[in-house]
């Protein structure tokens, strides 16, 4: 029974570390917005051609697409497609860890860029 | 009546369409993206001012061939931003210089560039420490070996001069002596067609291009230089002492009037 116990607890810890480390790109990220007090949006699922797992929202009012990917390696993979989520607005589409950045201005919130600019240099590398 | 509203109809529409036409933003065909990377300026059709986006980054309109070159697929502006409103930390270099860019925007891909202004002028980083460039008055100046990429393209490049010679802004002002070997005091990186030419000693030269929006004032008592750079007062004035270089500017591009002063002799002494 104890066997069974620390079995299933081993099972847990690793599958909790293995989210933790698959959210972990995307969320050190959000944090590293959050603090230096960005407003970042509610961020909800988006389907894309380029990732599994990706969610969209807003930060400083640029519409912000972030990807988790198993490795930095395949991130940077779909870096490229990252544009074609860009369209015809001034973005950006970066890897940072394991996470694609991927930054658009389509209200042009940002006529200087340098909001992304900040936003890429904040996002963890 | 109905004829003359008729033609003015026509009138406005044709108006309208030229209007259309002429005023449109520079975007590039269809809305497609163009690559950049690092700071540069945007096109005054697209709201003007500067992009301060480091990173490789996109935008719908295009870049020039001038004031950018490619690198790895993507527009690195090698000008200087602050001519365009640029607002952040600054470099001042004087001449012609080679930029790596892979230094600048931090990838792993080696370019080399070259810078093609020929005076005082503003880059956003530095060059990297090394034996290349010296420092004299907080100026950087190329005092390395240029290689033939930049010799030959150096006559088409050498256009760049003519995009800033008319803008107005605060350019730097090197009141120094030029280090030794500085490139823009050596006569075997200059050839036909190039922007400066160096001749023979001689004395009382004055080099006075119709030039606006700045003043270099360049006094060459050998083998040192002295610049003074100002605003607003057009004109180059090159004076030299024997036995001196005589470094006569002489850009392709820009259309000067040059005034030559012989001093009949006076500067090898009077017989």
């Amino acid at each position: 029974m104890r066997r069974i116990i620390l079995v299933l607890s081993l099972v847990a810890c690793g599958k909790g570390g293995g989210d933790k480390a698959a959210g972990g790109a995307r969320d050190a990220v959000i944090d590293a917005w959050k603090a230096e007090k960005l407003t970042v949006s509610a961020l909800t699922p988006a389907t894309v051609a380029f990732g599994k797992d990706c969610q969209g929202g807003t930060v400083e009012g640029i519409d912000v697409l972030l990807c988790n990917f198993a490795t930095p390696a395949e991130a940077k993979a779909a870096a490229e497609q990252g544009y074609t989520w860009v369209g015809s607005a001034t973005g950006t589409s970066e890897v940072h860890g394991a996470a694609l950045v991927v930054l658009a201005d389509r209200r042009k919130v940002d006529p200087s860029g340098r909001t992304i600019n900040r936003l890429m240099k904040l996002a963890p590398k | 009546m109905g004829m003359r509203r008729r033609a003015l109809a026509v009138f406005t529409v044709l108006t309208l369409t030229l209007l259309g036409v002429f005023a449109a933003p520079a975007i590039a065909g269809g809305g497609k993206q163009v690559r950049y990377v690092g700071i540069h300026p945007i096109p005054k059709p697209e709201g003007g001012g500067i992009c301060y986006i480091e990173g490789p980054h996109v935008h719908i309109y295009d870049a020039d061939k001038i004031q950018y070159r490619d690198h790895r697929g993507a527009n690195y502006f090698v000008g200087d931003p602050v001519a365009y409103g640029y607002d952040g930390k600054r470099y001042a270099y004087k001449g012609h210089h080679p930029i790596h860019v892979n230094v600048v925007v931090g990838d792993n891909d080696p370019d080399d560039e070259y810078c093609y202004i020929s005076g005082p002028h503003y880059h956003y980083f530095a060059p990297p420490e090394g034996p290349e460039f010296k420092v004299v008055g907080d100026a950087y100046f190329y005092v390395g070996e240029p290689p033939r990429a930049y010799i030959d393209a150096r006559p088409a490049m050498m256009k760049i001069n003519a995009v800033y010679q008319p803008l107005v802004y605060e350019r730097p002002v090197v009141t120094v002596d030029a280090p030794v070997g500085w490139i823009g005091a050596r006569a075997e990186f200059v050839g036909p067609g190039a922007g400066v030419v160096v001749d023979a000693p001689r004395a009382g030269v004055i080099v006075a291009p119709p030039a606006a929006g700045v003043t270099v004032e360049a006094h060459v008592p050998a083998p040192s230089i002295h610049v003074d750079v100002g605003i607003g007062v057009p004109g180059v004035i090159v004076h030299e002492r024997a036995p001196a270089v005589i470094v006569r500017e002489r850009p392709v591009i820009i259309e000067e009037r040059v005034k030559v002063k012989h001093d009949n002799g006076w500067h090898r002494g009077r017989h």
